[in-house]
């Protein structure tokens, strides 16, 4: 079922385009930090979180976590300073939400972020941003500035003697340091090697503290939240399943990143729910050229692939995941028409995980490699069908949902391979046909393979 | 306490546990390869991954904390898979070499189990060619072939966790990560200190003794003792028909774990040098029977038999005896040699020869501490073990001990200490030694002006009543007196002394007096001084004040050089004790020894009639006068380690009868008229006992080299001669010197040692450690002294004064040197010399000096530099660093003949120990 557009206006977006918006005026001029100001007098930590938790958002940051229930996984009256840190590694391709928010309108995510370190006690906040978005640097830096000299941040924010420091950090471009660990350990100065969990961040994060990591559109929610109310933010998206008694629900608007060919891409907000059609037609434009869609990609590349009559797939929480995919990811849509091959599809994307896999986990380490290298020389015109089998193989075994990896990397590499293999299938056999008419029918293992296809003794 | 099934077993276990550690208690084996039980899990490698019923999919057992109630499978088809897709994929990256270092791996030994091939060279298009340069690294010791590197990390966490040193990283991500060296340099230029931590902990020879390459599989393997320092690291002597292959870790070792140093696991290469003495030598005019005037040189070499040799010796000790005195017969012991050796030597001097003129280098290193501590709590020794100061002190407090160079293993665990417990550090050093990176505080106080610093500190905590009343009280004596001498040392006084901020001193007397229990470390940075006891009875006024004595993690620990210079002094090779520090003034020790040690005829000796003898020093001094005659050296180098050498050497050249027992022709052998060819440590048995106290085994590899024998047996045969010659048997119960072997020998030690009584060899091959005093065969030893009671009874607080050192800087010698050892090198260098290795990484004396006063001399970082004292000269080259400050420059004494550092010291002696001041002497510095 399709979500009704007709009434639909960006909020998150709604100063974005206007070219004062990154200043504190501005913001202010549009009731900025009002909403703060009065959380800091009339609300108590404890009620913010309630007030998160009634509204059911979902972390933007990828893996849709709710965020009120984080929150409370926070010791209660720990003894030592509690750590936030705002994610804003934003690496996963196809995704610039962050981005946008960040540059064009850096303070609705400071307060969200000050709101956020409010409602969880943390009196330190740390902004980890990717190196690769210089304006946003310095909008933050710019925006800090601001906050600084007018009270906003420091030992009393507004005055109402909550004490908050926000530390800016840069990072040094590597994906592994958007997963929440990584992002830690890079933090403290060291390879940003995910960290084995539990103990999760909650309990023992940043320096070893009780930590909370949310993404940079989740803090932009949850100033919405505090200036709209939860029955507003309720009012957007899809309600939970009554079936499912786990199902949260996938509640409020959402920043989706629309890229490929498509006639107008870009960062468009809509309630969560909307369908790829949706996406690609009403904020899209269609598929550029006047050609067809073949395939895209639901939520950022880890999330696989849908194919072209897959469009219906609502863009929510749950919807990809009916659909053979991870889940919703970033809400970063790539698309891809009837030009592009799969082949190349695929090898891109191998080359993407194989080279940001932190090395850690064998399974990872060495599963993306080998299957970047077998991709390499299927395009080389050396596959054969068998490969097929080994790289799905790859697939289904490496990840941290079967349990063979630390972090969600490994799955984020081994969706596109499941899916592009299982739902274009006969497109890999016909190429490898085409390019290695003598060998691709050749069965016998590759040699290092062996004893791992013949399966247990 | 958890409970959980695994496989079918209810297993049961302490909290925190992990299911990978619960199962190994209960004797399952789950296949690992990133985990190792001494470093923190880090769940990498995915080799180990179970199935837990409450957990989605599989999970690693190395990093899941058992829980009560966890149902656990540990093997299924799934994981034998599982698992053989991971020792697949390792096996993608890992290129077994052709030929391999050491046996089969550990990655090798699971491929096998799990069935999957090893392929021995990228004969697939997926593996690529090899990837990294074989032998990728120019360390001396350690060899590099990433190629076969699994990524486990275990190096990294041993140099990090175990050595303390981060040496190694993991660079660039993905499959293309790599295990770097700092930011990519080589290992040495990442600091590297060479403990071979991380050839030690890799599963598969990426990281290998370089030493072991090429050599054969070895046929046996042998527990012994170190022979270097006094940590008393334990490891495996591997050995090939004869010959030593490796030095291998022995992880169940007491002190050390698997850890050793670089010295330790690969310094041994010296026990086969060519230069080793495989006969016995004497000097052509010596075997005619002729004497040499004063002043005449020594004559050429001769080779002979054992029978000759030994009759010579016997000989000429004789005449010495009848022609001069008994007391015209000194003998110099060795720390080097075992404690059935010390006491042997020891016995041959009082008991065959007839004087207390016997000494050893503990002269030149702790004979203030042992002075001392007597003085002040009744015993000489280190107070605590090693590892309950690295485990349970609060704070730490090190003053003149270079701990990670001179005792690395130990250093090592202080380092530990400060990361893994976060424990407050206080290094009082003129120099800027590597342990102060890890310090909270550095106090760089001027050479020689440690009591007025101890003191300051002392001062500072009556002011604030820091200190322990209750234990004072009850414990300790003279305290009025203390307090009366601290009151004029306020910081501000004691910052003018000793150039550390009176900030400083109150900071550190905080962090030392408010944490407890705090352990004070020292070494010869506080006992090489003409103020040596009186800086060693500061520091136990110090420790008694705060109550830090008798209990774990706290105590009075003076850190021994040597293997078993512990050992050599509980031996009694000292001129004023028997065995066990039995005075030879007290009746009933002379009584006893009389009686155990008495023969048929006294030849002219009674032990009760002749008074304590001379110390090192005082024969060198002595034989040079031709007051002494005859000189026995036990595996000692005084012409080299003397201070002002160029007059020891003087005195050695005018000596009338110089024997040696050594097992190199070191820089003392040209002084000597016999040389008795000795063994190293490998090539015998016996005991050594560490700085703490812990007496353990060393145990015999190899043969003797060529004629060599084993020096307990050449002492036993060289009384045997003498008793002959002189017609006395044995009488008394332990008079003989028929000794089987040395078990027998230790048999002895402990019928007249209280301090021994309970120790023998049997006990300590069943594996029991014993630290003395050990009272009877049942006791288990005193891993901690004075507890509950001081050895003397009450402590006694002394006040002492802050004196200035012997010779101090003027126009002439502006500069102060300070002098020291180096990791690479140890004691005169007569082993470390010998070592390749070692060589390759420290070939010559440097000389560290601060780049202000080098650019005002005009000297340059490598510029050969002249020193020059009062005494001598000395040619080194120049290392400009920051380690040393203006005004003071650092030497080791390492090196002979021109780079010697003892050409120049001062033998300025401290009145009651009468140790040297190595520590500081005034020097002028030119280029040459
Ligand atoms: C490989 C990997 C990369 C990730 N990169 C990002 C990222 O760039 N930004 C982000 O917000 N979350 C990223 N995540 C998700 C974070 O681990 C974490 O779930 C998220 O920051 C939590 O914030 P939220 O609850 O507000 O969504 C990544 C996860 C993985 C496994
Ligand atoms: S799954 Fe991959 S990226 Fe994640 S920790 Fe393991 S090796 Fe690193
Ligand atoms: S060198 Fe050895 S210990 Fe280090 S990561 Fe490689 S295999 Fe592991
Ligand atoms: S620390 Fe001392 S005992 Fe241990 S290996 Fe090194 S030299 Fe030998
Ligand atoms: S041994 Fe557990 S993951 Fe390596």
């Amino acid at each position: 079922m399709e979500i009704d557009l007709t009434n639909n206006t960006p909020v998150l977006l709604s100063r974005i385009g206007r070219p004062e918006s990154h200043t504190l005026s501005d913001y202010r001029a549009d009731g900025g930090y009002e909403g703060l100001a009065r959380v800091l007098r009339d609300m108590k930590p404890e009620d913010l979180i309630q007030l998160i938790k009634d509204s059911s958002l979902r972390g933007r940051g990828g893996a849709g976590f709710p965020t009120g229930l984080k929150w409370s996984f926070l010791p209660k009256d720990h003894p030592g300073p509690i750590y936030f840190c705002l994610n804003a590694d934003e690496s996963e391709p196809g995704t610039f939400n962050n981005r946008i928010l960040m540059e064009e309108d850096p303070h609705q995510v400071i307060e969200g972020l000050i709101l956020a370190c409010y409602a969880t006690r943390s009196v330190t906040a740390y902004y980890y941003m990717r190196y690769e978005y210089p304006r946003a640097w310095e909008r933050l830096l710019k925006a800090l500035d601001e906050c600084y000299s007018a009270g906003i941040l420091g030992k009393s924010v507004l005055g109402s003697g909550f004490c908050l420091d926000i530390f800016p950090h840069r990072g040094a471009a590597a994906y592994i340091c958007g997963e929440e660990t990584g992002l830690i350990e890079s933090l403290e100065g060291k390879r940003a090697w995910p960290r084995i969990k539990p103990p999760f961040p909650a309990v023992e994060g940043v320096f070893r503290k009780p930590t909370v990591v949310n993404n940079v559109e989740t803090v932009a929610c949850v100033k919405q939240i505090v200036d709209r109310g939860v029955d507003w933010f309720k009012s957007l998206g899809v309600p939970a399943d009554p079936k499912n008694p786990r199902d949260p629900g996938s509640y409020g608007p959402k920043l989706y990143c629309l890229s490929g060919h498509v006639e107008r891409p870009g960062c468009y907000e809509a309630p969560l729910g909307i369908t790829v059609h949706q996406l690609v037609d009403h904020f899209g434009g269609g598929v550029w050229k006047n050609r067809h869609a073949k395939a895209a990609i639901p939520g950022g590349i880890s999330m696989g692939l849908l194919k072209a009559d897959e469009f219906d797939c609502p863009l929510d929480f749950a919807g990809p995941g009916r659909y053979g995919c991870l889940g919703l990811g970033t809400a970063a849509v790539v698309v891809m028409d009837e030009t592009v091959s799969m082949v190349d599809f695929l090898h891109n994307s191998a080359r993407f995980f194989a080279h940001e896999s932190c090395g850690q986990c064998t399974p990872c380490r060495e599963g993306t490699a080998w299957a970047l290298r077998m991709l390499e020389r299927i395009r080389a015109g050396r596959g054969r069908l068998k490969d097929l089998d080994l790289l799905l193989e790859i697939g289904d075994t490496i990840g941290i949902m079967p349990g063979t990896t630390i972090c969600g990397l490994a799955d984020g590499a081994a969706w596109p391979l499941k899916n592009a293999i299982r739902k274009f299938r006969s497109e890999f056999e016909e190429y490898m046909q085409r390019t290695n008419p003598s060998g691709y029918q050749q069965t016998d293992a590759v040699p290092a393979l062996s004893s791992l296809s013949h399966g247990g003794h | 306490m958890p409970q959980l099934t695994i496989n079918d077993d209810l297993v049961e276990c302490r909290v925190g546990l992990t299911v990978l550690e619960a199962a190994t208690r209960q004797g399952i084996v789950i296949p690992t390869l990133c985990h190792h039980a001494d470093l923190s899990p880090v769940g990498s490698c995915r080799m180990c991954l179970v199935e837990v019923d409450s957990i989605d999919g599989q999970v690693a057992a190395c990093t899941l904390q058992a829980e009560d109630g966890m149902r656990v499978r540990t093997e299924s088809d799934a994981f034998a898979k599982s698992r053989r897709m991971v020792l697949q994929l390792l096996l993608r990256r890992y290129r077994r070499p052709d030929k391999l270092a050491a046996g089969e791996n550990e990655l090798e030994r699971w491929a096998r189990h799990y069935d999957v091939p090893i392929l021995s060279s990228s004969n697939d298009e997926l593996l690529g060619a090899t990837r990294y340069p074989i032998d990728s690294d120019d360390n001396p010791f350690i060899r590099v072939d990433l190629n076969q590197c699994i990524l486990c990390t275990r190096c990294v966490r041993a140099c990090e966790e175990i050595q303390g040193r981060f040496v190694l990283g993991v660079g660039d991500r993905g499959e293309h990560s790599h295990i770097v060296a700092g930011a990519g340099t080589s290992m040495l230029d990442a600091r590297c200190e060479s403990c071979g931590a991380c050839a030690a902990y890799c599963p598969t020879g990426a990281l290998s003794d370089r030493m072991r390459v090429g050599q054969p599989e070895p046929d046996r393997s042998v527990v012994t003792t170190c022979s270097y320092c006094g940590v008393g690291c334990q490891f495996r002597l591997e050995v090939k028909q004869d010959q030593i292959v490796s030095v291998a870790s022995h992880p169940e070792a007491a002190v050390n774990g698997m850890s050793l140093c670089v010295k330790g696991r690969y310094g041994w290469d010296y026990v086969h040098h060519r230069d080793r003495l495989l006969v016995p030598r004497v000097r052509s005019h010596v075997l005619d029977g002729r004497l040499r005037s004063a002043g005449e040189e020594r004559s050429g070499w001769v080779d002979v038999d054992w029978d000759t040799a030994l009759e010579v010796v016997a000989r000429n000790l004789i005449r010495i005896k009848q022609e001069h005195s008994a007391n015209a017969i000194g003998v110099l012991s060795s720390a080097k040699c075992t404690n059935e050796e010390n006491y042997l030597i020891q016995k041959l001097a009082r008991q065959v020869f007839g004087t207390h003129n016997v000494d050893h280098c503990a002269r030149l290193c702790h004979s203030s501490t042992v002075a001392g501590l007597s003085m002040a709590v009744g015993s000489g020794a280190m107070s605590n073990s090693m590892r309950d100061i690295a485990e349970q002190s609060q704070a730490l407090f090190v003053i003149g001990s270079n701990t990670t160079e001179q005792h690395p293993v130990f250093g090592a665990m202080l380092r530990q200490a400060v990361l893994r417990r976060n424990v407050p550090l206080v290094v009082a050093d003129p120099r800027r030694i590597d342990l102060t990176e890890f310090a909270t505080l550095h106090l760089r106080h001027r050479p020689g002006t440690d009591v007025a610093l101890i003191n300051g500190i002392m001062h500072v905590t009556l002011i604030n009543k820091w200190h322990d009343v209750t234990f004072i009280d009850k414990r300790c004596e003279g305290f009025a007196e203390l307090c009366a001498s601290l009151e004029i040392y306020s910081p501000e006084y004691v910052a003018k002394i000793t150039g550390v901020s009176a900030l400083q001193i109150r900071e550190a007397a905080e962090i030392l007096a408010t944490n407890r229990p705090m352990a004070t470390i020292w070494a010869m940075g506080i006992t090489q001084h003409t103020t040596g006891v009186m800086n060693v009875l500061a520091l136990a006024n110090l420790q008694m004040l705060l109550g830090n004595l008798g209990i774990p993690g706290g105590g009075v620990n003076p850190l021994r050089g040597q293997n078993n210079v512990q050992g050599a002094c509980d031996m009694g090779a000292l001129p004023n004790v028997f065995p066990g520090y039995q005075s030879v003034t007290d009746a009933a020790a002379l009584q006893k020894f009389s009686e155990a040690w008495r023969c048929s005829n006294d030849a002219g000796v009674d032990l009760r009639e002749i008074s304590a003898g001379l110390t090192v020093t005082e024969m060198i001094e002595a034989a040079g006068q031709r007051g002494l005659r005859g000189l026995y050296i036990l595996g000692e180098d005084p012409a080299m380690t003397e201070p002002d050498s160029n007059h020891a050497r003087e005195c050695l050249t005018n000596a009338e009868f110089v024997v040696l027992q050594e097992i190199f022709p070191s820089e003392t052998a040209r002084y000597c008229d016999v040389l008795l060819p000795g063994t190293s440590f490998a090539e015998k048995d016996g005991t050594f006992t560490n700085t703490e106290r812990r007496v353990q085994l060393v145990r015999q590899a190899i043969p003797p080299m060529g004629d060599a024998r084993p020096d307990w047996k050449i002492i036993a045969q060289l009384a045997q001669e003498m008793m002959r010659l002189e017609n006395r048997t044995s009488v008394g119960p332990d008079a003989a010197w028929q000794y089987a072997d040395t078990g027998e020998i230790m048999g002895e030690v402990a019928r007249l040692t209280p301090i021994y009584a309970g120790v023998s060899h049997h006990r300590l091959i069943q594996g029991e450690q014993l630290q003395w005093p050990v009272r009877d065969e049942r006791h288990e030893g005193t891993p901690i002294l004075h507890v509950g009671e001081f050895t003397r009874g009450k402590g006694r607080f002394h006040a002492v004064d802050y004196l200035p050192p012997q010779e101090v800087p003027d126009s002439l010698f502006p500069l102060v040197m300070t002098t020291g050892r180096v990791l690479y090198h140890w004691h005169g260098g007569e082993l470390t010399r010998r070592s390749t290795g070692l060589m390759s990484v420290y070939p010559e004396t440097l000389l560290e000096i601060d780049a202000s006063d080098a650019h005002r001399l005009g000297i340059g970082d490598g510029s050969m530099v002249r020193v020059s004292s009062r005494r001598g000269v000395m040619v080194a080259k120049a290392h400009l660093s920051a380690r040393v400050f203006p005004g003071v420059v650092f030497g080791n004494f390492h090196f002979p003949a021109a780079s010697n550092v003892n050409n120049v010291t001062i033998a300025a002696l401290d009145p009651i120990a009468k140790i040297p001041e190595f520590k500081v002497c005034a020097v002028r510095v030119e280029r040459c």
